[in-house]
C-alpha cells in the first residue's frame, strides 16, 4: 500500500480512537481508486476489533437519535420484540409480498395451498406486532429462517421479548383447602383446553398460536 | 460523562442475565448496541468497497446497515459470552451475514477470490471469520490452571482476544505499534514521538501490523 494510503488508514484509526466518529467513505475517496479495495479491507480489519471509543454524552445522544438506532431500540421494546420489524425487512429485501411469502411458507410447511390466505393473515398480524412470538411454533420459525436465508437463532432471538422482560410470578400460593375450592374449576379448564378447537380452528392456527 | 466501556458493559450484562435480572440485562445490551452503532455502520461501508464486498449495491448500503443493526440488537437474547473480543467477533459475523445476504447474487461471482472477506460466509453457514483464532485462544486458556484463568480475567484489557492476537505478531516493531494503538490508544503522532520514528514509519508499521493481525485472527497465519 502506498505511503499516502497508509497515512489515510492511520488518520482513520486516530479519529476513531479519539471518538470523532470518522466516516469510511470520506477516507476511501482520499485514496487512489486502485488502492481503495485494499484500504477498505484494512479498515474492515481494524473496525472488526477496534476498541470502542469513550463516547461522551453528546455523542451517545447523537447516536441514539440516529433513525436506525431509534427505530431498532423502539422495536426492541415493542410488543412482539424485534421480530415484526426484522421479518418485514427480510421479506421486503427479497421483494416478497406477504401473500407471496405465505405461499412459500405453506409449501415449506407441507400445508394445503388453500391455507395460504390464512397464513398471510397471520404473517401480516405478526409484522404488525399483533401476535405473541412465543406462541409461534418452531416449525414456522424454522421454515421462515430457511425461506428468508437467516440463521434460526436470529429469528428466535428477535422474537424473545419474554426472554428479556420480567418472568411471570406465581399469582397465588395454595392454601390448605385450595384443592376443594378450585378443583372443579381446574377440571373444567382442563377439559376446555383439551377439547378440539371450533370449526374454524385448523393447523395454521396451531402453528401460529400453539406455541413451541 | 463517558460511556461505560464495552468490556464492563458485557460483564455486567452477563452477570445480570445469569442472575435473572433480565430487564437490567436488556438495558445493558441496549447500551452495548448504542456503543457499537458506528462500528456496524462503518463495517457495512467498508464491506461494500473491500475485496469480497462489491456485491452490496450502492443504493442498498443504508438498508443493509439498518438490517445489520436490527440483527445485532436481536443477538442479545441469545448471546452467552463474557469477553468483548468474542462480542466483536459475533457482531462482525452478524453484520457480514447481513451484507452477504444483500449482495448474495453478485457475490457468487466473487466467492473464489482469495482473501475475500465473505469467504467463510456461505449461505446457512454458522462459521465466522474468526472461529479459528477463537478456538486457538480457547485452547491456550484451557492449558492454564483454573485459578490462573480466574485471576487473569480481572485484567480484561490485557487478556482480550485482540491483545492475545497482537502478542502473536512476529515482527517486533509492528507488534509495538499495534500495542500502542490498541492498548494505549496513542495517536500516530504520539507513537512517533514515543518511539522516536517518523510519522511515515508509524503509518507503515500500523498498516503492515494490521495485515498480520488480521491473518492471525482469521487463523491463516503463514
Amino acid at each position: 500500500m502506498a505511503p499516502e494510503t497508509e497515512r489515510i488508514l492511520s488518520d482513520f484509526i486516530d479519529a476513531w480512537n479519539a471518538g470523532r466518529r470518522p466516516d469510511v467513505e470520506e477516507h476511501l475517496v482520499r485514496a487512489p481508486a486502485e488502492q481503495r479495495a485494499e484500504l477498505a479491507g484494512q479498515l474492515l480489519a481494524f473496525l472488526s476489533f477496534a476498541p470502542t471509543p469513550a463516547y461522551g454524552d453528546a455523542d451517545l445522544a447523537a447516536i441514539r437519535a440516529e433513525p436506525v438506532v431509534a427505530g431498532a431500540l423502539r422495536a426492541a421494546g415493542a410488543r412482539g420484540g424485534l421480530l415484526p420489524a426484522l421479518l418485514a425487512r427480510l421479506r421486503e429485501r427479497r421483494s416478497l409480498t406477504t401473500a407471496a411469502l405465505a405461499s412459500e411458507l405453506v409449501g415449506a410447511l407441507g400445508l394445503a395451498r388453500d391455507r395460504a390466505p390464512k397464513t398471510a393473515s397471520y404473517l401480516d398480524r405478526l409484522e404488525r406486532g399483533e401476535l405473541e412470538p412465543a406462541r409461534i411454533s418452531r416449525r414456522v420459525l424454522e421454515a421462515l429462517a430457511r425461506l428468508l436465508g437467516v440463521p434460526l437463532a436470529e429469528l428466535e432471538g428477535a422474537g424473545e421479548p419474554s426472554g428479556w422482560g420480567p418472568r411471570p410470578a406465581p399469582v397465588f400460593r395454595a392454601e390448605r383447602d385450595a384443592a376443594d375450592a378450585v378443583g372443579r374449576h381446574l377440571e373444567l379448564l382442563g377439559d376446555a383446553l383439551a377439547a378440539p378447537g371450533g370449526e374454524g380452528r385448523d393447523e395454521v392456527d396451531d402453528l401460529f398460536l400453539g406455541g413451541r | 460523562m463517558a460511556a461505560a466501556p464495552d468490556d464492563v458493559l458485557l460483564w455486567r450484562y452477563a452477570d445480570a442475565r445469569d442472575g435473572g435480572e433480565l430487564e437490567l440485562a436488556a438495558q445493558l445490551w441496549e447500551q452495548l448496541a448504542v456503543n457499537n452503532f458506528d462500528r456496524v455502520q462503518q463495517i457495512v461501508k467498508a464491506f461494500r468497497f473491500s475485496p469480497g464486498g462489491p456485491g452490496l449495491p450502492e443504493h442498498e448500503w443504508g438498508s443493509a446497515a439498518s438490517e445489520a443493526y436490527l440483527r445485532v440488537v436481536a443477538m442479545g437474547a441469545g448471546f452467552r459470552e463474557r469477553e468483548v473480543g468474542r462480542f466483536y467477533a459475533a457482531l462482525v459475523t452478524c453484520v457480514q451475514n447481513a451484507c452477504r445476504d444483500f449482495g448474495r447474487r453478485e457475490l457468487r461471482h466473487e466467492r473464489r477470490v482469495a482473501g475475500s472477506v465473505d469467504a467463510t460466509f456461505e449461505p446457512g453457514a454458522e462459521a465466522g471469520p474468526y472461529d479459528a483464532a477463537l478456538a486457538a485462544y480457547d485452547a491456550e486458556l484451557r492449558e492454564r490452571a483454573g485459578d490462573a484463568v480466574r485471576a487473569e480475567r480481572g485484567r480484561l484489557a490485557a487478556e482480550q482476544l485482540v491483545a492475545w492476537a497482537i502478542a502473536q505478531v512476529a515482527n517486533e516493531s509492528y507488534r509495538e505499534v499495534l500495542e500502542l494503538t490498541w492498548i494505549e490508544k496513542l495517536t500516530g503522532e504520539q507513537i512517533a514521538a514515543r518511539l522516536g520514528i517518523s510519522h511515515d514509519n508509524v503509518y507503515a508499521r500500523r498498516s503492515r501490523g494490521l495485515k498480520q493481525l488480521e491473518r492471525i485472527l482469521r487463523g491463516t497465519r503463514d
